[in-house]
């Protein structure tokens, strides 16, 4: 899988957000925390969700169960406005 | 038809299926070589027609004529090309007082029109329209500037000049009126929203890039405001500096 190239990410410190460019059939920005982010920065390049959870773990500590429930939220909602490719 | 056009710094050529669209551009005619070209099929108006169908689900879209379809078509190639030269679109309502922008801008229905008419009453021959609807804004090495452009909204107010921009304002309805200076983060969301948003994913990427140069460059306010007089001196007063 991998981020749908009419979607472009804005990250800073503390915010994130996905813009959808006139060519996605959504059209409205989502806006998420750094964790949201990194998921998008790694979605750049092809992956799966398995080595998007992998990626995580070896960036943030959290509790057992955490990483792979933020990770499965995030490619809902993005699965959702069609911001995958897979 | 065929017509040659001068918009926002660059000679823009259009091959229209109508003329409608080259009377509407008429004031920006040129005579020189086209930095780029644009050429509308009737393939482009009905797509023209399909969007207008999906983006305004409550009004009649059956009636819009193929001409006038072809307008908006024209506005569209021009914005997609123009992030390429530093140029993007933005939804807003744009006045010169003294030499310099006020670019007013908010979702439609707001009254940025109306404002920008508050601003007229009061300045008198001060306030001069630049665009009342879609100006483009030009991003340089020190400054801002927004262009007039043929596509100036339902009342067709603007004229074609160039002015530097020195600051935009976002509005909301307010039934006093008060206005404080944001920062460019406080204003970003509604800045994306209001920017066109190119179909080409570079384009879009440049947009984006445009609209952060466009922070270093003018200053940001939010303005509550009812539909009083008052609300332009609210406004003018503060903004001024």
């Amino acid at each position: 899988m991998k981020l749908n190239r009419n979607f472009i990410s804005r990250i800073s410190d503390d915010e994130s957000i996905l813009v959808s460019g006139g060519g996605a059939e959504f059209s409205g920005i989502v806006k998420g925390n750094r964790t949201f982010g990194v998921i998008l920065e790694l979605l750049k390049k092809e992956t799966s969700e398995a080595d998007l959870i992998s990626a995580m773990k070896g960036r943030f500590e959290a509790p057992e169960g955490m990483i792979e429930k933020d990770v499965a939220r995030v490619l809902s909602e993005l699965r959702r406005i069609g911001a995958l490719d897979e | 038809m065929k017509g040659t056009y001068r918009i926002a710094e660059r000679t823009i050529e259009i091959t229209s299926v109508y003329d409608r669209v080259q009377q509407y551009c008429r004031d920006y005619r040129y005579e020189g070589v086209p930095d780029f070209r644009i050429s509308i099929t009737q393939e482009d108006i009905d797509c023209e027609r399909k969007r207008s169908e999906k983006e305004q689900t409550n009004v009649p879209v059956i009636n819009y004529s193929d001409p006038y379809l072809e307008e908006l078509a024209v506005y569209r190639r021009i914005a997609e090309k123009m992030p390429y030269y530093d140029t993007f679109l933005f939804h807003g309502s744009a006045v010169s007082v003294d030499g310099e922008a006020y670019i007013f801008t908010a979702v439609s229905g707001t009254g940025k029109s109306t404002h920008a008419r508050l601003w007229r009453e009061l300045l008198k021959e001060k306030a001069v329209m630049v665009n009342d609807d879609k100006p483009l804004i030009r991003i340089t090495e020190s400054r801002a500037l927004v262009y007039g452009t043929p596509y100036n909204g339902k009342h067709h107010l603007g004229n074609n000049i160039c002015v530097p921009v020195k600051a935009v304002c976002i509005l909301e309805r307010s039934e006093k009126n008060h206005i404080r200076q944001i920062t460019f983060e406080e204003a970003y969301l509604k800045l994306l929203k209001q920017a066109y948003r190119p179909a080409d994913p570079r384009a879009m990427e440049k947009t984006l890039d445009l609209i952060d140069r466009l922070s270093e460059r003018v200053k940001f306010y939010r303005l509550g405001c009812n539909m009083d007089k008052e609300a332009a001196e609210t406004a003018y007063n503060a903004m001024k500096g």
